[in-house]
């Protein structure tokens, strides 16, 4: 890691029923840790034992939950990283409203319900041109604003990273101009521009191709000492992060879903250069205290 | 030296489209040129973000382009016509098209005889049969490692459509629970198991579009039971699995783990993480990278591919059959 304190994130994973490492896991943890004070006291107790930022998929559930955080003064406020579109809930939404396009026209609808006269106007742009980094700008800037009225004094938006499934697709179609533009429309809103993906080498050798600069950026990618969702190898992903020098670079999948011990996890972590911040997704708050506290303690900079 | 790269052309750009198109533009040895869809809004931004790539609304115009293999995302009760099209051109394309091969076992035979007659490739997307833990699990069976096979419990399970008042109403589009779920644990069945029959007297369908429960017998007397449902709670995620009794022992699979208990009280289990999960390009997940990946491999091969449209054609004649016995109880 960086000679540096590293950013600690909890992350927002088993909150919506999510585990990579099996169903029975999920079902094992109950329905509980899916309801919205359950899972602010996790977050409150991973930050009272070192956890100093939340990452989240934006959605209903984790704006509730980050309104039932305290209100904090402006030097102790938390981190906030938050990743878009929260995939679940807008496959689910094309689903339901029959297919991309049903989805595009509720969006429309609910950006038109926003009231935000910026994102009304992106969006109005985006379909009287049909340009999709317009309708992108007003689904960012709805998103944001959502964020921060939910965060008010309890954080500070860091960076909105744009999902891997975005990112991916953006990478493997050779969407240059899309990421560009994204990468300007942060920087605009002084919101460090994010991507999260599960194929950092690939991701890496793109930006190098579009003289992408890493500074400024926040990656986020799976590291761990077993190679768990380290695509296309465990080696070419530790050859890759040798190259993003100045970015903020957010490892996780660090106990692999599960499969590692925290303990097992840090030593790994702690070689790993570039890498300035770590998240792990908790489900229960002595798991929260346990992870938290080992993670704070075995990384701290002397 | 440089070889010329397979051109390749999407049909229909939903969730499943912008999938296979993102992995075939990764794929070294093959150049995405064209994407086809009828949504007007979708051609316009697929026509601004892609540079490089036609982007049309008919079939024909796909046809007119030098376009050696084609994959079909487009829903279920399309898939004949398009198919259909395509393999009735004199210079065929190859053809992978996501499950289910068609609508009905009548149209997908039809499908079977002009796949056989073009000589080209044609595989149908079964994804599950490149998850490590079912092929795990097959190698297993092969083994031996519980003996002869008497029995399987098979179940797919989303919450696709849980809470919806009238899920029909939108579940019916995407061509009812047995094709879109369903057919994948089908298909892993006769994969691991052979043909087999459905027990017509045993078929529970009230609601068929989204909950079905079935039973089939096979010619060795292997009997299995179906579970099929878009409707459960707390699947986000949706969830295929089978539990295989056999002489020796039992395997109980699905996506994340196998685990192999045996008559003597010994057990295994792997997960994901030990059966080497890692692909060249990770897409939703590494399953769609290895179809597609072998269906290129296949072709520049000049070999045959797995599921064939012969070999899904099967699943599609299950499935008839569960409607067959349901409608007639």
């Amino acid at each position: 890691m960086n000679n540096e304190q590293p950013i600690l994130l909890v992350g927002d994973n088993p909150f919506h029923g999510i585990s990579h490492l099996s169903q029975q896991s999920v079902k094992n943890r109950g329905t509980e840790i899916t309801r919205v004070k359950h899972a602010s006291d996790i977050v409150k107790t991973s930050i009272e034992n070192g956890a100093n930022g939340f990452m989240f998929s934006v959605s209903e559930t984790t704006l509730s939950i980050l309104k039932m955080l305290p209100e904090k003064k402006q030097k102790e406020r938390l981190n906030l990283y938050a990743l878009v579109p929260y995939a679940y809930e807008y496959v689910r939404l094309a689903t339901h409203e029959g297919g991309l396009p049903g989805l595009a026209k509720r969006f429309a609808k609910e950006v038109l319900q926003s009231g935000n006269f910026k994102t009304v106007g992106f969006g109005l742009k985006g379909v009287l041109t049909s340009d999709p980094m317009d309708l992108i700008k007003a689904y960012l800037s709805y998103e944001i604003i959502r964020i921060k009225a939910s965060a008010k004094n309890r954080g500070v938006l860091r960076s909105v990273l744009l999902h891997e499934v975005i990112t991916d697709m953006a990478i493997a179609l050779n969407l240059e101009s899309l990421i560009k533009s994204y990468i300007k429309f942060m920087n605009d809103h002084e919101i460090e521009p994010g991507f999260e993906t599960r194929n950092f080498p690939y991701f890496v050798k793109k930006f190098k191709e579009w003289d992408i600069n890493f500074k400024g950026l926040v990656l986020a990618a799976p590291f761990n000492k077993i190679g768990f969702y380290m695509n296309p190898s465990k080696d070419e992903c530790e050859k890759a992060i040798t190259d993003v020098f100045g970015s903020t670079m957010i490892v996780m999948s660090i106990l692999a879903a599960g499969y590692l011990k925290p303990m097992e996890a840090v030593d790994y972590i702690r070689g790993l250069p570039n890498a300035n911040a770590i998240v792990v997704g908790v489900s229960t708050e002595q798991q929260g205290r346990e992870t938290f506290n080992l993670l704070a303690d075995k990384l701290k900079i002397a | 030296m440089t070889t010329k790269k397979l051109t390749s052309a999407v049909i229909g750009v939903g969730k499943m489209g912008l999938v296979h198109a993102s992995i075939l533009s990764t794929l070294p040895n093959v150049e995405l040129v064209a994407l086809c869809d009828k949504s007007n809004l979708i051609r316009k931004f697929c026509s601004k973000l892609l540079s490089g790539v036609r982007v049309v609304d008919d079939l024909a115009k796909i046809s007119e382009l030098d376009i050696d293999l084609v994959f079909v995302t487009t829903p279920i009760p399309s898939h004949y016509s398009i198919i259909n099209s395509l393999l009735s051109k004199k210079e065929a394309p190859n053809v992978f098209v996501e499950k289910t091969l068609s609508s009905s076992y009548s149209d997908s035979a039809k499908l079977c005889d002009l796949a056989r007659n073009s000589g080209k490739v044609n595989m149908v997307g079964y994804m599950k049969r490149f998850a490590v833990t079912f092929k795990k699990a097959k190698e297993l069976l092969n083994q031996g490692a519980i003996g002869s096979i008497n029995s399987f419990e098979a179940h797919a399970y989303s919450s696709d459509f849980f809470g919806l008042n009238n899920p029909s109403q939108v579940s019916s589009s995407r061509g009812g629970v047995l094709s879109d779920l369903g057919s994948h644990v089908i298909d892993l069945s006769l994969w691991f198991f052979g043909d087999f029959l459905v027990q017509p007297e045993k078929i529970n369908a009230k609601d068929i579009q989204n909950n079905v429960q079935f039973n089939v017998k096979s010619d060795s007397s292997v009997e299995g039971f179906f579970d099929v449902s878009w409707c459960k709670e707390g699947y986000h995620v949706p969830e295929f699995g089978l539990l295989i009794t056999g002489s020796k022992g039992k395997i109980a699979v699905d996506d994340d783990v196998v685990k192999l208990e045996s008559a003597s009280g010994q057990s295994f289990q792997w997960y994901r993480h030990d059966l080497n999960d890692n692909v060249g390009f990770l897409l939703g997940a590494p399953e769609y990278f290895r179809e597609d990946a072998y269906f290129v491999e296949s072709i520049l091969n000049g070999v045959s591919a797995e599921p064939s449209f012969d070999t899904a054609s099967k699943v599609d004649y299950v499935i008839g059959k569960v409607f067959d016995g349901a409608e007639k109880k």
